[in-house]
């Protein structure tokens, strides 16, 4: 039985049901954008008693599928106005889908205590946990899991989520137990904290015991997806050498590294923060340059990184490396690590809160270059302070408030590590992604600079928007598959790759889908998210980049974005 | 003539005493391309997958010019 859990905050009532007929073959994303379509009104405040906020382990979650332990989450964002889907690795998709659990649904609202929710084999339980308020998320987590089970997953927020800012996040543990595996974009973590809850505690020590109806059919595909990621050089061994960070030089050298709150695309310090530097240092102190998120993911793109402090920031990826290095004239890698961990602890999202202090060294608030003044303000938001509050708020806002022009931000969400100038096919995918400027949603990066899934060049508009429209649709679906989405590196150079993920899911479900059905999927998906967004308002206005894009060239390949009325092509099916 | 070029992401080992990232010259001479910069470095072809000429992808059979910026490339991804 696949069960579905109602969490009532206003009520306080727990229910366990079977999961509805309509969402028994959604899992993921795809479960979680059509859930918020039809329960929560699209004109609802984010923080208040009428959004929903819905966990969904992906499809093949819970199997022994590699690298299929993603989470989605979902809810409508404080951030953005719009619908939103924020995914992460971490240990506790798999323990929810082994539990036979497809989503957990927290609704209502509760504005005076702190409480956790206990889930178990047999049960989920409301906890009251006064106690708990104000914690930062690697405490809470030590305590959550040392009161209950070394082995249970916590999901949890920060005192940033409790504070209702807009760019909280929500994180859970990896097998380390370092709660640092973020659904972060969008500000989920503040709808979480007006629902007046700060964990969810699975209880399950078993990652790959989700029900599979054709075990042997299932094992046999599963291998074989396992082998064409170890035979891909990306996901074979860049990745597992380096991790994402490795980005860092490529993305330099290319001339469309966000540099100095996106005034030019190269940075003399690149290798200083790069995926190289970050492995030497990492090696030489004791910790590790390649990690998994969670158990049976072949990539291990993750790392563990000990700070001067004693401490360990695992993982520093390359986007956070990006927003807090370059983006901010940076080039120590020990003040990236402990700009991290800062957000980690207080339950924040690293791009977020990168772009947000670039636009504030734009302002003038504090100098670019300075790390300790960086750490000294990111420090505020745990403390509440106005300074905390503004930076928690994210780009879009900070900019409104210091009459800021150069906002990197659509749809009020930060623009990631890649200026649209020269990776064009990101830009398209930042102005039009349903979800506000999120590199993940539809990857361009892979065919502008990587030379994956085929080669379009990144300064020119030809071949932009069918690169962008056709990822957003794979990414869609593999969000609902709960396959990390480092695999399409392996699936689009392999003709294999898709029909080996179909086949997986035909073996666990006793289905028999089709290549057509997956892009059928991801189709239903975006379809679904622009409905909600279009009644909440959005229009093709909101499909734009900031006007600065488009009117100052960037260095060193003196482009300008040029893609407006073509973007309105770019989702329609 | 003189390129500036630059080695990433494990590709240094295979020049001595050069360090990710950091610029040293190459003299090749005029009309030389990607192909023959790897053969006077001893790096296999095959570790290259990636040659950014100015920032960049170039074939490794294109002509480069003085003063290029050449930055070689093993296959990275992330994200």
């Amino acid at each position: 039985m696949s069960r579905f859990i109602r969490l009532d905050m206003s009520t306080k009532k727990v229910s366990i049901g079977e999961t509805p007929e309509k969402y028994l073959a959604l899992g993921g994303r795809a479960l979680t954008s059509q859930f918020v379509l039809d329960e929560v009104p699209a004109t609802s405040h984010p923080l208040g008693v009428k959004n929903k906020l819905i966990f969904a382990p992906g499809l093949l979650s819970g199997t022994n599928a590699p690298s299929s332990g993603r989470l989605s989450v979902g809810a409508k964002s404080p951030l953005t106005g719009g619908i939103k889907e924020s995914n992460a690795g971490g240990v506790t998709s798999q323990k929810l889908a082994s539990l036979g659990i497809k989503a957990i649904v927290v609704e209502g609202k509760e504005d005076k205590g702190s409480y956790i929710l206990r889930v178990t084999a047999d049960n989920a339980e409301l906890i009251p946990a006064d106690d708990l308020a104000g914690k930062g998320t690697y405490e809470l987590t030590a305590l959550l899991k040392e009161r209950y089970s070394e082995k249970a997953g916590v999901i949890c927020i920060g005192p940033a989520g409790e504070m209702k800012m807009l760019s909280a996040g929500i994180t859970n543990n990896d097998s380390e137990g370092n709660s640092s595996r973020y659904a972060g974009r969008g500000g989920l973590g503040a709808v979480m904290g007006s629902k007046g809850l700060k964990a969810i505690v699975v209880e399950c020590d078993k990652p790959f015991d989700a029900p599979v109806q054709d075990k042997e059919r299932f094992k046999v595909a599963a291998k074989k997806f396992a082998k064409i990621l170890m035979d891909h050089p990306v996901t074979g061994e860049g990745l597992p050498k380096f991790g994402t960070n490795v980005l860092m030089n490529i993305i330099n050298e290319a001339g469309t590294l966000p540099v100095r709150n996106f005034s030019t695309g190269r940075f003399d310090g690149a290798s200083e923060v790069s995926g190289e530097k970050l492995a030497e240092v990492a090696i030489e102190r004791g910790g590790k340059a390649t990690h998994a998120c969670h158990p049976g993911c072949v990539m291990r793109c993750s790392n563990a990184y000990p700070m001067p402090d004693g401490k360990v920031c695992s993982p520093i990826e390359y986007e956070t490396a990006w927003c807090f290095g370059p983006n901010l004239d940076i080039s120590d890698l020990d003040v990236v690590a402990k700009l991290n961990y800062i957000c980690n602890d207080v339950g924040l999202d690293t791009i977020e809160a990168g772009c947000t202090l670039g636009v504030l060294m734009e302002a003038g608030v504090l100098p670019f270059g300075d790390g300790e003044a960086a750490i000294k303000a990111l420090e505020e938001v745990g403390q509440g302070t106005a300074l905390g509050r503004i930076i928690a708020a994210g780009s879009e806002l900070a900019g409104r408030v210091y009459g800021v022009t150069r906002v990197p931000a659509v749809k009020g969400q930060g623009i990631p590590a890649y200026d649209p100038r020269s990776c064009k096919g990101n830009g398209v995918t930042y102005a039009t992604t349903p979800m506000g400027a999120d590199h993940t949603a539809g990857y361009a990066v892979t065919a502008n600079i990587l030379k994956v899934g085929g080669y379009v060049d990144p300064n020119k508009k030809d071949g932009q928007i069918e690169l962008s429209r056709n990822l957003q649709v794979a990414t869609a679906a593999v969000d609902a598959t709960g396959l990390c989405l480092f695999v399409a590196f392996a699936v689009l150079d392999n003709e294999e790759g898709l029909p080996t993920v179909v086949e997986m899911l035909n073996a666990q479900y006793g289905l028999e889908l089709t290549i057509d059905d997956v892009t059928a999927l991801g189709q239903q998906i975006l379809n679904n998210e622009r409905e909600f967004n279009a009644n909440a308002g959005f229009t093709k206005a909101d499909d734009r980049l900031p006007e600065f894009f488009y009117e100052e060239e960037l260095e060193p390949h003196k482009t300008k974005f040029e893609l407006k009325d073509e973007l309105d092509e770019v989702l329609k099916f | 003539m003189l390129l500036e070029v630059r080695l990433y992401s494990g590709l240094e080992i295979y020049v001595e005493n050069v360090k990710y990232g950091k610029p040293f010259q190459v003299e090749l001479p005029s009309g030389g391309t990607g192909r023959q910069l790897l053969d006077k470095l001893n790096i296999p072809q095959e570790q290259v997958f990636s040659i950014l000429v100015n920032g960049i992808h170039r074939d490794r059979d294109d002509q480069m010019e003085d003063g290029d910026r050449v930055a070689l490339f093993p296959p990275v991804g992330g994200g």
